[in-house]
């Protein structure tokens, strides 16, 4: 036996060639030298600006601030992600490397999956930090209720498919150009593509970016009575996950990304994603606005999301109480505050509220992307009787300022109330306009109209100089246990229009 | 750059030696080292897309955002020019090297300026040449001042994180309380001065930082 064929012994591996360790060393060396942690700051700054300034401008209601973050969070990590991505995805013929790492063990695949990976794990840190600090600072102010997750999985879920994107596209076509034309196409993508959303069964809706009816915004009233349906999201992060799952893929497509096999497997991968994609598109166009403002998509639609939440409400210690939701429960001091005059006028009256309630409000698909909002079921319920009215911030509109919410609670539902008690309406008799008109007035309620000094209640307009306009000042004039008492006697008889301007006091 | 590509005949060696050739050959090369034909063509594939897109309907919010993309479009084209392939021996031997940064980044400027000005005429181009104009000169200066600062390679961190910055000063305008510095200028009426001055100040900057330092080339692109 000769020193050449004598069996050599058997050598143990080197702890490098261990797969699992080697892709983590690869990954690792990745991390160190990655493009993405130098566009964190512009990332978190504009998140900052553009998101976190917004969304904590809402009030503290756990359904606003999510979806406010989800499609701020989105655009505001797109153009360093994408642009990041495609810069590292172009770095081997940037850096002229690609003859040299062509000759190394691991497939190209396997080191564009590091790199992306890398990028990817990067933006998802700098994402969580982001998503942190507002949802802390949300669990610190709100009064009731939960982090939503779903908008967060969302969020997170969009980063791997805008890195995907955006590497796919500098390996592909490795130019000085392409990082900064990837950054603004995946901006123009994400940004402009909600302009296609017509009505709430578009297949447009899978974007993102939206959370919701679109062109509503994000919604006070949405969450609150009835849980967040997880429908749309769903199929949001199906279509994301997919759509990433098909750009890395593709990525081995290619000659020179590997052997056979894995050419072959990342065709099926591909051919997967793509199916999950566009089985999430075709999800999310059958979806439909449901009567609590959010999207249910049939397929993906749980039953039980229908049910009300319970919850005990909050209540204010006026003449009548005043209960709202407890997530609204920062909004319990100016709506009572608002509406105590007017409460303070018709307690006690037979026919008045015992409780003035908070209640849901149900929504309308209407042409194109508007949306009807109106109060879930009557007015008035129940004996004793409870009113149920919608706060200004459940229906679409800007979000108000204190002093803002309080007037415009002041001049819609004080009237109502009032209206509601004296049987004030489109009906009624002269005798009900001027009470109406002059509770109002006795109230402090703004009366204001077209013309100097007319009286505008919830149903009728009194015009000064008419004799109801003058009955009105007549009887707000009278001490207020006069015109109590007077209210206590003849209310049945004014409801019924019994009562003429005349025998007014 | 191979010896290939600066091999030469007799003749265009003695043409070479005649001061304005010598100066037409150095910008040519100047011109192909820094991509300026992919950046003209990206100029004019923005054009052309300004123009296609502004035959669809858009509500206020794309009419007013979708030029301001365009704009940063055109703005990173031409700061990704700002990129040397050559770095230090291009540094140490170019004398006309500030000159060349100068007039290729007011020359692709211009251009990008009327060619988006062409395309937006006739067309109902939200805010008009004035915005078109201002938006470009302003995203383009803060790409120049990021050349410098990053390196032409990532130039356009700069105007991409300010488009988006732009962009939602535009949708402030509808969704109050709104962004009304004139730094953020594309949110602002195309007449304001405020905004006009801020715009040219940066880009008279970022002109300037560029003439005299050149982009930044970090070890190892």
């Amino acid at each position: 036996m000769t020193a050449a064929s004598a069996p050599a012994p058997p050598r143990p591996l080197p702890a490098t060639r261990r797969p699992g360790f080697a892709a983590a060393r690869l990954l690792r060396l990745e991390l160190r030298h990655n493009a993405m942690p130098w566009m964190l700051p512009v990332a978190v700054a504009l998140f900052w600006l553009t998101t976190y300034r917004k969304t904590m401008a809402m009030p503290p209601l756990w359904n606003l601030r999510a979806a406010g973050m989800q499609s701020g969070v989105v655009v505001a990590f797109v153009c360093p992600v994408a642009g990041a991505a495609a810069w590292m995805g172009s770095r081997e013929a940037r850096r002229r490397t690609a003859d040299l790492v062509t000759i190394t063990a691991q497939s190209r695949w396997a080191r564009q999956l590091a790199t992306w990976a890398a990028t990817t794990g990067w933006a998802m840190v700098g994402y969580l930090g982001c998503v942190g600090v507002l949802y802390g600072v949300t669990a610190q102010q709100a009064a009731w209720g939960g982090p939503l997750w779903w908008p967060a999985a969302v969020g997170a879920a969009s980063l791997p498919v805008m890195s995907a994107l955006g590497f796919a596209a500098g390996a592909l076509v490795p130019s000085r150009f392409t990082a900064p034309l990837v950054a603004i196409a995946a901006f123009f993508a994400l940004v402009l593509s909600t302009e296609l959303i017509h009505g709430s069964q578009s297949y447009w809706q899978v974007s993102p970016v939206v959370t919701g009816p679109w062109d509503t915004g994000p919604d006070a009233g949405v969450a609150t009575f009835y849980p967040y349906l997880p429908d749309l999201p769903i199929a949001q992060v199906m279509f994301l996950i997919g759509l990433t799952i098909a750009v890395l893929g593709a990525l081995a497509l290619p000659r020179g990304s590997g052997g056979r096999s894995l050419r072959a497997a990342a065709a099926a991968i591909t051919g997967a994603g793509l199916v999950a994609a566009g089985t999430a598109v075709g999800l999310a166009g059958t979806g439909k606005l449901d009567d609590h403002g959010m999207i249910a998509i049939p397929a993906l639609h749980n039953a039980a999301s229908d049910r009300p939440i319970r919850f005990t409400p909050v209540c204010s210690h006026t003449a009548i109480p005043v209960c709202l939701n407890p997530a609204y429960a920062s909004y319990l001091a100016p709506t009572a505050a608002a509406l105590k005059p007017v409460l303070t006028e018709i307690a006690g009256l037979p026919g008045a509220p015992a409780r003035v309630s908070q209640g849901a409000a149900t929504y309308e698909q209407g042409a194109g992307n508007g949306v009807g909002i109106g109060l879930a079921g009557p007015t008035t319920s129940g004996t004793p009787p409870v009113y149920h009215m919608l706060l200004p911030d459940q229906q679409l509109g800007p979000t108000l300022t204190t002093s803002e919410f309080a007037s415009e609670v002041r001049s819609t539902i004080g009237p109502d109330i009032v209206a509601n008690v004296i049987g004030d309406g489109p009906g009624a008799s002269q005798a009900q306009h001027a009470v109406a008109a002059a509770l109002m007035m006795a109230a402090g309620l703004p009366v204001h109209g077209p013309a100097p000094r007319t009286a505008v209640t919830a149903n009728s307009l009194l015009e000064p100089g008419t004799p109801a306009f003058a009955a009105a000042q007549r009887f707000a004039a009278l001490p207020a246990p006069a015109r109590h008492a007077w209210l206590m006697r003849h209310l049945a008889e004014l409801r019924a229009g019994q009562i003429t301007l005349a025998q007014l006091p | 750059m191979t010896a290939e590509g600066v091999r030469e005949t007799p003749a265009a060696a003695a043409r070479a030696g005649r001061p304005l050739w010598a100066g037409m050959r150095l910008v040519r090369l100047y011109a192909a080292s820094r991509r300026v034909p992919v950046a003209l063509a990206a100029i004019a594939a923005c054009a052309i897309g300004l123009r296609i897109t502004l035959m669809g309907h858009w509500d206020t919010y794309g009419a007013f955002q979708l030029p301001l993309l365009i704009e940063a479009g055109a703005a990173v084209a031409i700061t990704a020019t700002a990129a040397s392939p050559l770095g230090e021996p291009e540094r140490i031997t170019g004398r006309w090297l500030p000159f060349l940064r100068l007039a290729t980044a007011l020359a692709l400027t211009v251009v990008a300026a009327g060619a988006l000005a062409a395309a937006g005429a006739g067309a109902h181009l939200a805010g008009g040449t004035l915005d078109v104009v201002r938006n470009l000169a302003g995203l383009t200066g803060i790409g120049l001042l990021c050349a410098a600062a990053l390196g032409g390679g990532l130039a356009w961190v700069g105007p991409t994180g300010y488009l988006a910055v732009g962009a939602y000063g535009l949708y402030t305008q509808w969704h109050h309380p709104a962004l009304t510095t004139p730094w953020i200028w594309p949110a602002r009426p195309p007449h304001d001065l405020g905004a006009a001055i801020c715009a040219g100040l940066v880009f008279a900057f970022g002109l300037a930082v560029i003439t005299t330092r050149g982009a930044r080339d970090p070890a190892g692109e």
